[in-house]
């Protein structure tokens, strides 16, 4: 699947209807936590695995640090796709 | 708060009260009358008398003394409240967000002649009372289910008079749950969630050093999870004695989901994961 940042959104906002929550103010600045998706650990856990399952990899699992934002994950594929 | 079954909810916070009575006949054969899990003794305490036990738990810590008024957050049926009154003389407050909750709770009073309880639609979180109108705050199996714990900690702090007593009993968590293990076991976790709603445990000294940061002098603070262990093998004991009749109540696909969540809250408790915990504190 291509890791273009709509079809990125567009699991995203899968992953929100699929968890009952809100995507009505899902743009790159949401944060992905308080203030924002406010996803708890289990929420980030189902995402993350969606986000694996449809790219391989997933920016919740590698690295030592996150993402804070939409624009976070964004950016993790953006990244991998220019590397 | 779901469905206002105190303790373990089953989900669902808008269901008209034919439904609702209906899972709470269905819970109330699975999880005993008390609704709440059980201290035991040993591994041969009937769960009534262990559900008993928690209750006394609970009540060794609050000291009630008659007259006093008491808030019980999270009142579930308000079979508890009613108790409780009856049996100190205490004027009890129970609060819940589920409106079929406060009318079963009123119900229940107004069956009982307990003049001296009364039930509200309240967020335990933004509870609205004046400050310092209580002296016992009790919250029994609630804490788990209002995800701002420290906005329920201070709103109970706060309406209690100086010298009250708050008492907490909770699933506790009992360890750091790194990231990539909530994803590996995100299906146990996924179980849970859809078995008993939106729970957010915290280690219970979390719990002692919110309240300490609030003014609270923390009394008792005790992990009793060994304790509450054997409280899933009597639900599942009664998940099997009454298999038709919960079946017929709420479906085969519920009964066995909330068989499955038993043996997941079981590991937890086994692997340290999870636990129960009881708390005291004096403003």
């Amino acid at each position: 699947m291509t890791t273009t940042p709509e079809s990125i959104l567009a699991l995203i906002g899968e992953f929100l209807t699929r968890a009952s929550k809100s995507r009505d103010d899902l743009s790159a600045q949401t944060s992905l936590w308080a203030d924002g998706l406010e996803l708890d650990s289990l929420e980030a856990a189902e995402l993350s695995a969606m986000l694996e399952d449809a790219y391989g990899t997933d920016p919740f699992s590698v690295g030592a640090t996150m993402p804070e934002t939409v624009a976070d994950v964004l950016a993790f594929y953006e990244g991998a796709r220019t590397a | 708060m779901t469905s206002s079954v105190q303790g373990v909810q089953p989900v669902n916070n808008t269901e008209p009260a034919q439904h609702y009575d209906r899972i709470h006949e269905a819970w109330e054969l699975l999880m005993g009358a008390e609704f709440h899990y059980g201290f035991f003794a040993d591994a041969s305490t009937p769960l009534a008398a262990a559900t008993a036990a928690l209750t006394e738990e609970m009540i060794r810590r609050a000291g009630f003394q008659a007259g006093e008024r008491v808030l019980d957050v999270g009142c579930g049926t308000g079979r508890q409240a009613c108790d409780l009154a009856e049996r100190f003389e205490v004027e009890l407050v129970g609060i819940t967000t589920s409106e079929t909750g406060v009318a079963a709770g009123r119900e229940l009073a107004a069956r009982r002649h307990r003049f001296d309880v009364d039930f509200e639609q309240r967020d335990g979180t933004d509870n609205g009372f004046p400050d310092a109108s209580f002296d016992v705050v009790w919250v029994l199996e609630s804490s788990h289910l209002m995800r701002d714990r420290r906005a329920l900690l201070s709103e109970c702090a706060r309406v209690l008079r100086p010298g009250g007593r708050l008492v907490l009993c909770d699933i506790i968590r009992r360890r750091e749950i790194p990231f990539l293990e909530v994803r590996e076991r995100r299906r146990e976790f996924g179980v849970l969630r859809a078995a008993f709603g939106d729970a957010h445990m915290e280690p219970l000294t979390d719990y002692a050093a919110s309240l300490t940061d609030l003014g609270m002098t923390v009394t008792d603070a005790t992990d009793i999870s060994a304790e509450t262990l054997g409280t899933f093998a009597a639900w599942r004991e009664n998940a099997r004695i009454h298999r038709d009749e919960v079946i017929a109540l709420i479906g085969v696909d519920s009964l066995e989901e909330f068989v499955e969540a038993t043996e997941i809250l079981e590991r937890f408790w086994n692997d340290r994961t999870l636990g129960y915990g009881i708390i005291a504190a004096t403003r």
